[in-house]
């Protein structure tokens, strides 16, 4: 990158409502020059700095799978001027993307693990990538056993649906799926909150890795489920985050004692941040 | 190393001969105090100040940047800033603050070069000038640095009675020298002497903090409640992160006009802010001003030592001097290394 400020243009080509609330929408992105899709290399886990051009810029994690050639995925919570102006967009629309940016899930220690995935709300985003790449013909041999518990506050706050369908349906990932709380009709998977539902799964910690993505309250409660479950404290994967500008450790305000979410993270082992003030 | 004396009436004739199409920044007197501008004439420039009020850091670091122009949905690069530097006066603390930022800004690992910054400091010659009375909130030796300190400087001047001793401290220095060369007179045994002197003497009469061991200390304590004590009378204001010359934490924000058309900008932003850290959702990880201040001092003599090996802090004693409150953050030092 010969500015690290200057993002790539790339132009909206689809956009998917993700939730009933209709404050979660998909942005698939298409580079316009071949030549920026080429060196934006990325890995499950990292993020990019998204551009409405007037408007300013926001991180978001990355939502597709490097396997998934040709665009990007992005998926925005309306809530403030930048996500707000991305909800009002229309295919088509240009705007910019600055990125890949941030460190990955540890994809080397991960090759040969069974993969445990637990994730609340729509932190959701980077696990599709990470789910979606393990799942890959080419890749999926070099993992063991993927067991994913994913909840939202109501079925209509899941993301992702046709996807969750077809993991549901595909033997090589065993999927739960949960929310607070269920309508009377129509909901066949389970109720209860993540970390709860985490240790009726009860998964293996042998040879496992987990990966934890949700909010603050659920990460606290899912830690000692995990450590209960017998998982070591470097085998529990976070992804962190905070309000960053910059993304490249200059502007000074994603950081967590020492570390900078942007460029440090945001993937943190919890025996790292076991060690950092809880500054996130 | 290069030496050389001239007489202090002859000093914009100097810089603006070896300057050739390099602007001259020097202290001028302003309307807010002494502070650094480009200068046409020798009457400009002033050598009677401690310090300058603002840190130079603006030259290299403006408050306000813009990184890139649009115009509807389309961007525009901006060309990275071309002019060529010469910077006069700046006391040896802050030249030192300059070899700091240039850390932040190029990045140990090479990754994110910030091109607007290093620009301008590739094409500069900072000619620092050696203190003579330290200000009583001075404290540079406390922290490595001294009052004829070298670091970061291409030239350090001496200021004796009607005359300036010029010294290079880099071969950029050097070749500025030659460049004027025919302008200096032979450096004489007794201006080095009375250099060395005038060194000393500032040196001595500087009070030393003991910051041994305050890393390790900063540490340990973080959840003291000390910390509230220290920080209760603090009104958030910001002042000393705006003047401190190692503080870089910027925001990027956009501004257009009806048309569509506008700047991406950077300025300068303050950890001392609640909006600094607020997250989208709401949830905020320094939310009072204990947390916020912590951080500063946490930043500057414990974070920065863990990524880029120094303590980000060169003793200007701004922060002291211009706190509304009289927050002082030496005693700040102090009480947290002995607890």
């Amino acid at each position: 990158m010969e500015n690290p400020y200057i993002p790539y243009p790339v132009s909206i080509d689809a956009i998917t409502i993700e939730n009933d609330a209709k404050d979660l929408k998909t942005f698939k992105l298409t580079f316009d020059r071949e030549e920026d899709l080429k060196a934006f290399t990325y890995m499950p886990g990292q993020f990019a700095e998204m551009s409405v051009f007037g408007k300013g810029e926001s991180p978001f994690g990355i939502a597709s799978s490097p396997t998934e050639e040709g665009y990007l995925l992005f998926t925005v919570k309306r809530t403030g001027t930048v996500t707000k102006e991305l909800h009002n967009s229309e295919p088509g629309r240009k705007i910019g993307v600055r990125g890949p940016l941030g460190n990955t899930f540890p994809w080397d220690r991960m090759v040969g693990k069974n993969i445990v995935i637990v994730s609340g709300g729509f932190a959701f985003t980077t696990l599709r990538s990470a789910i979606t790449y393990m799942l890959c013909k080419e890749q999926r041999s070099k993992f063991g056993s993927i067991t994913t518990v994913y909840g939202a506050r109501d079925p209509g706050e899941l993301m992702y649906k046709d996807i969750l369908k077809s993991w549901e349906a595909n033997t090589n990932i065993d999927l739960t799926l949960t929310v607070d709380r269920a309508p009377d009709n129509g909901w066949h998977g389970r109720v209860g909150l993540v970390p709860n539902v985490l240790k009726e799964v009860n998964p293996s910690s042998e040879n496992s890795i987990a990966l934890v993505c949700g909010p603050p309250i659920m990460i606290r409660f899912t830690i000692p489920v995990l450590l209960e479950l017998g998982f070591n404290k470097d085998d529990i994967i976070i992804s962190l985050e905070n309000r960053m500008k910059c993304g490249i450790g200059k502007c000074g305000r994603c950081n967590v004692g020492s570390k900078y979410v942007c460029i440090d993270g945001p993937v943190f082992t919890y025996a790292e941040l076991e060690h950092l003030p809880a500054e996130y | 190393m290069a030496q050389g004396v001239i007489k202090k009436e002859d000093l914009y004739r100097l810089l603006s001969t070896a300057a050739g199409k390099k602007k001259v920044y020097a202290p001028i007197d302003g309307v807010g105090g002494i502070e650094f501008a480009e200068i046409h004439e020798q009457k400009e420039i002033t050598l009677d100040y401690s310090n300058s009020k603002l840190s130079p850091k603006s030259i290299f670091f403006p408050q306000r940047e813009v990184l890139c122009t649009f115009a509807d949905d389309a961007l525009e690069e901006v060309q990275t800033p071309k002019e060529a530097l010469i910077v006069f006066g700046i006391r040896p603390c802050d030249a030192l603050s300059l070899t700091y930022l240039d850390k932040v800004f190029s990045d140990s690992a090479g990754r994110f070069k910030d091109p607007y910054y290093l620009k301008r400091r590739e094409n500069a010659v900072i000619i620092s000038l050696a203190c003579k009375e330290p200000r009583a909130t001075c404290f540079c030796t406390s922290v490595g640095g001294s009052p004829s300190g070298k670091e970061g400087a291409d030239i350090l001047v001496y200021e004796l009675a009607d005359k300036l001793l010029f010294e290079s401290c880099s071969d950029r220095g050097q070749d500025f020298m030659k460049t004027a060369s025919v302008l200096f007179k032979q450096a004489e045994e007794d201006h080095k002497t009375a250099a060395k002197e005038q060194a000393e003497k500032a040196k001595d009469g500087m009070p030393v903090l003991n910051l041994n061991g305050l890393k390790e200390r900063v540490d340990k304590v973080f959840e003291d409640p000390l910390w509230d004590e220290i920080t209760r009378n603090c009104l958030g204001c910001g002042a000393c992160t705006y003047l401190c010359p190692t503080c870089h934490c910027f925001d990027i924000t956009d501004e257009e006009n009806r048309k569509g058309e506008g700047y991406r900008i950077r300025t300068w932003d303050s950890c001392q802010y609640p909006l600094f850290t607020l997250h989208a959702s709401g949830h905020n990880p320094r939310v009072n001003k204990k947390q916020r201040m912590r951080q500063r001092i946490m930043h500057k003599y414990s974070y920065t030592v863990d990524n880029y090996g120094d303590i980000f802090c060169v003793g200007c004693g701004r922060c002291i001097l211009y706190c509304p409150v009289n927050l002082d953050i030496r005693d700040m030092l102090n009480t947290l290394n002995k607890l």
